[in-house]
């Protein structure tokens, strides 16, 4: 039987437990509601885990989730390849700038790619986003309120699209991808270019705001 | 280079100044992007090279040169090995013949000329003029000391007089790159004699790296498509003979190599799988070297080096968590060490 995991399980099913320190927890600390659920994980099924979930202490969910989006064709060995080797161009850049520069300014370069990477993100994420409603026989772009995984869903979305079309056709995808992470980072480039013009946009239709009924 | 068996595991910085001069493209391309990140060249002071040094210190000049070989899994350190080693020589004064990986000069030759000396060997005049250029770099202070004993005809209309300096043989190779590789031989020659004699000031040293490509096979084709024996490629034939023992006053320092090495199996690390018979009864009485993973003391020495270099930066890999992770997931070998921190 090839252990693979299924997307269509039974509701019955319940999911992995995968960190570590939540098995390493004594009895008395659980509240009422844990001891629960730990009656329920012996009792009930569980779904398998995918492959790319771990329980090492490098894990980032949100880096797993850039990477299935850059993947192409379930070639997730290229993407990981990708992602890993952008990591540290950014990392090359940022600690030959912190060895050049004075002692003074040492402090101030981020030379951790992981809280460039992550800051980068939280940077390029909208506020609001724009809907398409239907009013009177017209379609009107609508300023709606955005969910935390609408807007990361964005921000990573335009980042690859802008690295795969607007970039050199001879430079590597890590190269590209580091140098639009470095400069959304410092809140300059195309990324950030775009979600502000999508601000504009929004406040622009300020007025049709009140045709949103949810 | 003053290293004993107190400083195994401790890094060493190489001065900028040896590495532009020793390595104008020595050093493992890895590395060199270290290099260039960190702003200074550091190696670890290892077993292997300390057992190949004090050899050296304590070694005869006037027997037959010393046959050095490091051999080990891939990736475990042979090729840092044996820069620590060339640096040692460099140090004390010896001249210097580094060829930084020989399987260069036996696959993805782009011009194959039919060789002027002799009419069954072949030439690389790319390679050879690389080489060169290298050489000249690496070895000033003796291009001016050393004279040419013999007389040696290029051409028709240009010979080089016996007597002459070896800058002038080493230039003559890199403006004329038709007899670049003949101009190889006649340098190698030369230095070949001129060590073994008991009145040379100079002790030479012979770096090899990827010495298995000598006597593997080649992907170089002929023009009518019929494989080319490394043997008949005049760099290869002149390296043989300056591998065999005839000579005196220095030693020979060796690589086996199988990331470069043609048509043998991934994982075949030892001597005799990697040379096969003919190129280990050539090397026969050698001194063999083993080059293992990381231990325990050296593992942490390289762990606290790249965080004081601030290269290990994420959060969790500071932890003692992430510290046994990293154990297990490169083995202690050296290199999957440097992807994996790479990119934490």
């Amino acid at each position: 039987v090839l252990l693979v995991r299924w997307s269509r399980y039974n509701p019955y099913y319940l999911e992995p437990e995968v960190r570590k320190e939540a098995y390493s927890r004594p009895e008395s600390e659980l509240s009422p509601e844990e001891k629960e659920e730990r009656e329920l994980k012996t009792l009930r099924p569980i779904k398998a885990a995918p492959n790319a979930l771990t329980s090492s202490a490098f894990d980032d969910p949100v880096l797993s989730k850039f990477i299935n989006m850059m993947m192409k064709d379930g070639n997730k060995v290229l993407a990981r390849e990708i992602m890993m080797q952008t990591l540290e161009n950014i990392k090359k850049k940022q600690v030959e700038k912190y060895h050049k520069a004075a002692d003074g300014t040492k402090e101030e370069i981020e030379c951790n790619p992981y809280a460039i990477f992550h800051q980068a993100l939280e940077n390029c994420k909208p506020v609001v986003g724009l809907a398409s409603i239907q009013k009177g026989g017209k379609y009107y772009q609508v300023p709606i309120p955005l969910t935390d995984n609408r807007r990361r869903f964005f921000a990573m979305k335009w980042m690859i699209t802008e690295c795969r079309e607007n970039k050199h056709r001879r430079t590597h995808m890590y190269e590209k991808l580091s140098q639009e992470l470095l400069a959304a980072f410092e809140k300059e480039g195309n990324v950030i270019k775009k979600k502000h013009e999508l601000h504009k946009m929004a406040e622009a239709n300020r007025a049709y705001a009140h045709y949103r009924w949810w | 280079a003053c290293h004993s068996e107190k400083h195994v595991g401790q890094f060493y910085t190489l001065p900028s100044a040896h590495v532009r001069h020793l390595f104008p493209n020595g050093l493992p391309w890895c590395f060199q992007h270290q290099t260039k990140t960190f702003n200074e060249t550091c190696i670890m002071v290892r077993q292997p090279a300390l057992e190949v040094i004090s050899c050296l210190k304590k070694a005869d000049y006037s027997q037959p040169a010393l046959r050095y070989l490091f051999y080990g899994l891939k990736g475990s350190g042979k090729t840092l090995s044996l820069c620590h080693t060339v640096h040692f020589c460099y140090t004390q004064g010896w001249l210097v013949l580094h060829v930084p990986d020989a399987h260069l000069w036996v696959k993805n030759c782009k011009e194959l000329l039919p060789s002027s000396y002799s009419s069954s060997r072949f030439d690389q005049p790319l390679q050879a003029t690389t080489w060169l250029r290298n050489f000249k770099i690496t070895n000033e202070p003796f291009l001016s000391k050393i004279k040419t004993k013999e007389r040696y005809v290029w051409t028709k209309r240009e010979a080089t007089e016996a007597g002459s300096p070896l800058g002038e043989l080493v230039d003559q190779g890199i403006s004329r790159v038709k007899s670049s590789s003949d101009v190889v031989g006649a340098v190698m020659k030369e230095l070949r004699l001129q060590s073994s004699q008991p009145g040379a000031d100079f002790r030479m040293a012979v770096a090899v790296d990827g010495v298995n490509a000598l006597w593997g096979r080649s992907t170089i084709k002929r023009q009518d498509k019929t494989a080319v024996d490394p043997e008949e490629l005049t760099l290869v034939y002149n390296l043989r003979k300056l591998m065999k023992n005839d000579w005196s006053g220095g030693a020979i320092i060796t690589t086996l190599s199988q990331t470069g090495s043609l048509y043998t199996p991934k994982s075949a690390y030892l001597p005799q799988e990697l040379l096969g018979e003919r190129g280990f009864d050539s090397v026969d009485p050698f001194i063999p070297v083993s080059v293992p993973n990381y231990s325990e003391k050296e593992f942490e020495s390289c762990y606290l080096y790249y965080t004081d270099r601030n290269w290990l930066q994420h959060p969790q890999s500071r932890t003692e968590e992430g510290k046994k992770e990293l154990i297990f997931l490169s083995n202690r070998n050296p290199s999957m060490l440097e992807r994996l921190c790479g990119f934490l």
